[in-house]
C-alpha cells in the first residue's frame, strides 16, 4: 500500500497539491465544502481558485482513505451542509505532505533560481 | 475494505447545499439572484460529470484493489512453482476424486425419477405370487389380467401404468435397409402423460393407442441423439420392430430412458397383441400371448396417485382387488399357499440401484472422502509451513504499513487462488472420471453432472478455502510489528505450535492412510480371486451373439438353426460352434425342480431341488472345452424323430443320483409330462456368472423341445475371436437380410460383465489408495522438511558439540517412525471397522485377512521411510559452521 501511495503522487502532483490545501484548510475547524472553496481562495489572495466539482471528488477521495471524516450539520446561515474534519491520520499525512512539499518548493527554487546546467554528482 | 458507503444520492444531496450555500454567498456579495445562481453553477463546472466520477472512482477503487491483490497473489505463488503446482494438484485429485464418486452416488441412489412430481409415484410390487405362475422377478412383476382390474380402480390411482421390455436384451430393428438392434418396451397408452414426461419432438401415446394396440413408436432423446443426429424430420417415418413397421410419432424429453434400473431404453410402443412381439420375446405358451396368459406374471407396474389420495389410502383399495384378481382364470389357492399382497413402493429412486451398489458407492463415498480430508489438510500443512517461513517477509510489511487487514486479505486471496485453479482442474477431471466409472460399472442412466453435483462441489471447494483461509489466520494475527527484529524468536515460537499441530495431523493421515490400503487390499485380493477362478471350459477364442429367426413354426425355426450350425461350421478359421437358450455369464438361466425316473428326487439335508437348465445345440461341450466325464456329447443325430436326450453336470448325479450308475435314467421338468434320457455327465462348469457356486445342471437338446425362439451362437475360432464377427453377419445376413447379430462380444466379456462391479471397486479402491500414499508421502515429506529447516541451527549445533550424522539421522527418522507407529495402531482398528462395511463384497477373503493388513502397514512404514530420507540426509549433510552463521 505505501509504495502505491507514493506513486500516485508522483504521477498527479497537483492532486496531490489540492488534498494538501483541503488538509490544511481543516486544521482549524471543521468546514463544509462550500467554505472550503471559499477559503482556499480568500487565504491565496484569489490566487488559487479551485474548480468547486473537483473540490468534491477530493473531498470524496480523503474521505475513502479516511484522512477526513464527514457529518451532516447546519451552517452559520442556517442551511444544512456536510461538515468535514481531520482525522488522525490525515493531521499525520498533513505533516508528511506538507514538509514533502516544502522540500520539492525548495529544490524547485534552488533550481530555478541557480540557473545553471546540470551538474556532475557523487554516485 | 471497511468504509461505509455512501449513497449517490448524499453526494447529490450535498452538491445541491453547495450550490445554495454558493448562491446565497454570491448574492450577500451583490449580485442578482439569477446571476447568482449562474456563477455557481459555473464555478462548480458540470455537476453530472462530477457524479459519475463519484460513482466510477468507487468501483474503480474496488476493482483496482481486486486486481492488485490478485496480482500480488499470482506474483508470490509464481515464486514458488513447486508449491502452487502440488497444492493445486492435490486439491484437484482430492475434489475431482470426491465430485466422480458422488456423481455415481447421485446418479444412482439420490436422484428421483425423472418424472414431474416423483413423490406421487409409486411402484406397484407383489408377494406371494400364486404357485403355478412363472414370473420375471417373483417380488416385481404382475400379469395382465391382473394390470387390467388394478387400472380400473382410478379413484385410488391416476393412472396405472403397465411396462414390458420386448426382450431380456435388445431386439432387432431397421430403420433403412440395414438391420440394427434397440431396447424396446411395449407400455400403456397413458405412460407418458401419467408420468409427466414431456415430448421432446411429436406427441405420445393415448389410451386409444393402447386398445388399439396401435402401431406407433416414440423414440428416447438418447437414441434419437445417437441414431438419427437429433433429425427432426424422423416423426412420421417408419421404425420396423421385429419386422412389424412402427410410426414413429414423437421423442421423450431429454434424461428420460424408462424407470426401470439398468435399462435404458431407446423406443416405446404402446401394448401390443401379435406373436412376433410377445413380451420378453417369449414364444407364446399354449398359444397365450402374455395378454391372455393369467399364468404369466410379466409386467412391471406404476401408478401416479390419485389427488388428495395417500398412499396408505390407495393401498387399501386396490389390495382386496389385486387379491381377487390374482387367481382369476388360475383356479382356487392350493392348500396352505400365502395370499398375495400388493405393495407400494416409493419411486424416488431407481430400486434396483439401492440393492446392487448401495454399499459400494457408500463405502467409495467413505474412502474417497478420507482421502480429501488427506489432502486438504496437506495443503493447509503446506500453507502453515510457508506462512511460517514468510514471518520475516510479513514482519516487514506490517512495519511499512500495512495493516494486519491487508496481510489476511491477501493470503485469503493466495488461497482462493489455489482453491479456484484445484477447483477447475477438480471439475474437469471429474467429469472425465465419472464418464469412465460409469462405462466400468455398466451403470446405463445418465452421469453427467447435474445441479447437484455442482452444489456438492462448490461445498468442498468452499470447505477447502475456509480450511486454507484459517491457516494464514492464525499467522496474520500472530505476526506483530516488532517481531520483524525478533525474527529467529517469533520463528521458534511457531515452530513450538507448528510442530505439534503438524504432528497430530500426519498422525491423521498415516492412520486414514492405513484405513485406505487395508480396504483397497482387500478388495484387490478379491477382484484376484475371481479373476482367477476357473470357470470350466476353455473361453479364450469363444465368440457369442444372439440371432431372433423370423419364423413362424417349430419345424422352420429348427431347420433354421440347422442351416445356420452347417454354414457357420464351414467359415474359414472356425473350430466349432454351437447354440444355447441362455447365454453363458449372462446372468440369465431357467430353473426349476426335475422328476428323477417319474418322480422329484429324494434329497439329503433339506438340500434344494433347484435345477439350472439350458437348451442347447450340438456340440456343445465340445465347443466350449468342457470335458465329458461319461457317456457323449449331443450330436447332430438327435433329432426331433429321435429319443429325447439329456445331459448333466457332476453335482446333479451327486444330490439327484447318488451312488448310482447315472447314464439310462429318465429325467424331465417338473411341471409338464416331458422326459428324456440322461446319455452323458460333463464336469462342473460356471453358467450364469463366475462367482457362483455348484449346483446342479441339466442340458436339454434344441430339435427335441416344443418351444423355440431367440438363440445365443457360440464359435470357437483361431485367434481373436471379435474377427469372426462381420463373416458371421455376412452369412445370417444370407438366410434373413432382417437380423441382425444380437450383442456380439467375446465369451470372456460376457462372463467378466457379472464381475463388473467387483473390478470397478478394487480398480477405484487402489487408486484411492495409491493417492493417499502418494499424498501422505509429500505431505510428510513437507512437514519434515520443514522441521530440518526450522532446526538447522540446533542441528548444527548438536554437530558442533560432536553428535555423528548417524545420530542425526537417526533423530530426523525416529520422529517418523514414531508418527507412523501411532498412525498405524490407530489405523488399524478402523480399518477393521471398513472390513465389516466392505464384508458383502468380497470373495474369497475374510474382512480380517492378516496379509492385507500386514500389506497396508508395511506399506505405511515404507512411505514413512521414503519420505524422511531425504529431509534426514539434508540434516545430516549441514554445515555446522554455516548453520551456526545464520543465527
Amino acid at each position: 500500500m505505501t509504495t502505491q501511495k507514493k506513486s500516485d503522487d508522483r504521477i498527479s502532483l497537483l492532486q496531490g497539491t489540492l488534498d494538501l490545501l483541503i488538509l490544511k484548510t481543516l486544521v482549524f475547524k471543521p468546514c463544509h465544502g462550500q467554505g472550503i472553496a471559499r477559503s482556499i481562495l480568500r487565504r491565496s489572495e484569489e490566487v488559487l481558485f479551485v474548480d468547486h466539482g473537483s473540490l468534491y471528488v477530493a473531498l470524496q477521495r480523503l474521505e475513502d482513505r479516511k484522512w477526513i471524516s464527514a457529518e451532516w450539520g447546519i451552517s452559520e446561515n442556517n442551511r444544512r451542509a456536510r461538515f468535514y474534519c481531520l482525522t488522525a491520520t490525515g493531521r499525520a499525512q498533513l505533516v508528511e505532505k506538507s514538509s514533502e512539499w516544502q522540500r520539492l518548493t525548495r529544490a524547485m527554487g534552488l533550481i530555478l533560481e541557480a540557473g545553471e546546467g546540470p551538474q556532475g554528482e557523487e554516485a | 475494505m471497511f468504509w461505509r458507503k455512501r449513497s449517490a444520492e448524499d453526494f447529490a444531496e450535498e452538491i445541491k447545499a453547495h450550490l445554495e450555500l454558493e448562491t446565497e454567498d454570491l448574492r450577500n456579495e451583490g449580485l442578482s439572484q439569477e446571476e447568482a445562481q449562474w456563477r455557481a453553477k459555473q464555478a462548480f463546472g458540470s455537476v453530472r460529470a462530477v457524479q459519475e466520477q463519484f460513482y466510477l472512482r468507487r468501483r474503480w477503487q474496488w476493482l483496482d484493489r481486486i486486481a492488485r491483490d490478485l496480482r500480488f497473489g499470482f506474483r508470490s505463488l509464481r515464486h514458488s512453482p513447486g508449491f502452487a503446482l502440488t497444492a493445486i494438484l492435490t486439491v484437484a485429485l482430492g475434489v475431482g476424486a470426491n465430485t466422480a464418486v458422488f456423481s455415481v452416488m447421485n446418479a444412482v441412489l439420490l436422484r428421483s425419477l425423472p418424472v414431474a412430481d416423483p413423490s406421487r409415484v409409486v411402484y406397484l410390487r407383489p408377494s406371494n405370487p400364486p404357485r403355478n405362475t412363472g414370473t420375471i422377478a417373483s417380488q416385481e412383476t404382475i400379469s395382465y389380467p391382473v394390470y387390467a382390474e388394478l387400472r380400473r380402480e382410478v379413484h385410488a390411482m391416476q393412472p396405472v401404468m403397465a411396462y414390458v421390455p420386448l426382450a431380456t436384451g435388445k431386439v432387432a430393428v431397421r430403420f433403412d435397409a440395414v438391420p440394427e438392434e434397440a431396447e424396446g418396451e411395449m407400455v400403456s397408452g397413458q405412460f407418458f402423460s401419467g408420468l409427466g414426461v414431456g415430448m421432446a419432438l411429436g406427441h405420445g401415446f393415448s389410451e386409444q393407442d393402447e386398445t388399439n394396440h396401435a402401431p406407433l413408436a416414440v423414440l428416447s432423446y438418447k437414441y434419437w441423439t445417437r441414431r438419427f443426429e437429433r433429425d427432426p424430420s424422423v416423426a412420421g417415418k417408419t421404425l420396423y420392430v421385429n419386422s412389424v413397421p412402427m410410426t414413429i410419432i414423437g421423442v421423450a424429453a431429454k434424461g428420460f430412458e424408462g424407470v426401470e434400473t439398468g435399462e435404458s431404453a431407446d423406443f416405446w410402443i404402446p401394448l401390443q397383441n401379435r406373436p412376433e412381439l410377445n413380451a420378453y420375446a417369449n414364444p407364446p405358451e399354449d398359444g397365450k400371448l402374455y395378454i391372455a396368459n393369467p399364468k404369466w406374471w410379466c409386467l412391471r407396474l406404476i401408478g401416479r396417485l390419485a389427488p388428495g389420495v395417500s398412499k396408505a389410502q390407495a393401498l387399501a383399495q386396490l389390495q382386496p382387488v389385486f387379491q381377487a384378481a390374482a387367481y382369476t382364470g388360475l383356479g382356487n389357492p392350493q392348500q396352505g399357499e400365502k395370499p398375495p399382497i400388493l405393495r407400494l413402493m416409493d419411486a424416488k429412486s431407481f430400486p434396483g440401484y439401492e440393492r446392487s451398489y448401495g454399499t459400494p458407492i457408500r463405502v467409495l463415498m467413505m474412502m474417497v472422502s478420507l482421502v480429501l480430508i488427506i489432502a486438504l489438510s496437506n495443503v493447509a500443512m503446506l500453507l502453515l509451513a510457508r506462512n511460517a517461513a514468510r514471518q520475516r517477509e510479513f514482519a516487514v510489511r506490517l512495519a511499512l504499513g500495512a495493516t494486519r487487514a491487508i496481510l489476511l486479505r491477501q493470503l485469503l486471496i493466495e488461497s482462493l487462488l489455489l482453491v479456484t485453479g484445484g477447483g477447475a482442474l477438480a471439475w474437469v477431471f471429474a467429469v472425465f472420471a465419472s464418464q469412465t466409472l460409469g462405462l466400468w460399472a455398466r451403470i446405463e442412466s445418465s452421469l453427467a453432472p447435474d445441479r447437484t453435483v455442482l452444489v456438492f462441489t462448490l461445498g468442498l471447494l468452499i470447505l477447502a478455502a475456509i480450511v486454507f483461509g484459517l491457516a494464514p489466520l492464525r499467522i496474520a494475527l500472530a505476526t506483530g510489528v516488532t517481531s520483524a527484529i525478533k525474527t529467529s524468536q517469533a520463528t521458534a515460537q511457531a515452530d513450538a505450535g507448528q510442530s505439534r499441530t503438524g504432528r497430530i495431523v500426519v498422525v491423521m493421515q498415516l492412520m486414514f492412510c492405513v484405513v485406505l490400503l487395508v480396504g483397497a487390499g482387500l478388495l484387490i485380493r478379491t477382484l484376484r480371486n475371481l479373476e482367477q477362478t476357473p470357470l470350466g471350459m476353455d473361453v479364450n477364442g469363444l465368440v457369442v451373439f444372439g440371432i431372433k429367426p423370423n419364423t413362424q413354426t417349430l419345424a422352420e425355426t429348427n431347420a433354421f438353426y440347422r442351416e445356420l450350425l452347417t454354414r457357420l461350421r464351414e467359415l474359414p478359421g472356425v473350430q466349432g460352434t454351437t447354440i444355447m437358450q441362455e447365454r453363458l455369464g449372462s446372468g440369465w438361466s431357467a430353473n426349476n425342480n426335475m422328476k428323477v425316473d417319474g418322480r422329484l428326487p429324494e434329497v439329503r439335508n433339506r438340500e434344494s431341488r433347484t435345477v439350472r437348465s439350458n437348451v442347447v445345440g450340438p456340440d456343445f461341450f465340445q465347443t466350449l472345452g468342457v470335458p465329458v466325464l461319461m457317456g457323449r456329447d449331443f450330436n447332430s443325430s438327435d433329432t426331433s424323430n429321435s429319443p429325447h436326450v439329456g445331459i448333466v453336470n457332476e453335482t446333479f448325479v451327486k444330490r439327484f443320483l447318488h451312488g448310482q450308475h447315472p447314464l439310462g435314467h429318465r429325467i424331465g421338468p417338473a411341471s409338464i409330462n416331458w422326459d428324456m434320457e440322461i446319455v452323458g455327465v460333463v464336469k462342473d462348469h460356471k453358467y450364469r456368472s463366475i462367482d457362483e457356486d455348484p449346483i446342479p445342471m441339466a442340458w436339454y437338446m434344441y430339435a427335441q423341445i416344443p418351444v423355440l425362439s431367440e438363440m445365443q451362437v457360440e464359435l470357437r475360432v483361431h485367434g481373436n475371436p471379435l474377427e469372426i464377427v462381420p463373416t458371421a453377419a455376412k452369412v445370417v445376413a444370407q438366410m434373413d437380410p432382417n437380423l441382425p447379430l444380437i450383442q456380439p462380444m467375446t465369451q470372456r466379456a460376457q462372463f467378466d460383465t457379472t464381475i463388473a462391479q467387483p473390478i470397478l471397486f478394487a480398480r477405484l479402491a487402489a487408486f484411492f489408495g495409491l493417492l493417499a500414499v502418494l499424498l501422505v508421502a509429500t505431505g510428510l515429506y513437507g512437514v519434515l522438511s520443514y522441521r530440518v529447516n526450522m532446526r538447522t541451527a540446533e542441528i548444527g549445533l548438536r554437530m558442533a558439540v560432536g553428535a555423528r550424522r548417524r545420530q542425526v539421522v537417526w533423530m530426523i527418522v525416529k520422529d517418523s517412525l514414531a508418527l507412523t507407529a501411532v498412525g498405524v495402531l490407530t489405523g488399524a482398528p478402523l480399518a477393521m471397522l471398513i472390513g465389516q462395511a466392505l464384508r458383502g463384497s468380497l470373495y474369497g477373503v475374510k474382512a480380517f485377512d492378516a496379509m492385507s493388513y500386514l500389506i497396508a502397514i508395511l506399506g505405511v512404514g515404507a512411505i514413512a521411510l521414503g519420505a524422511s530420507a531425504m529431509p534426514a540426509g539434508r540434516a545430516a549433510s549441514v554445515d555446522p559452521l554455516k548453520a551456526l552463521r545464520i543465527e
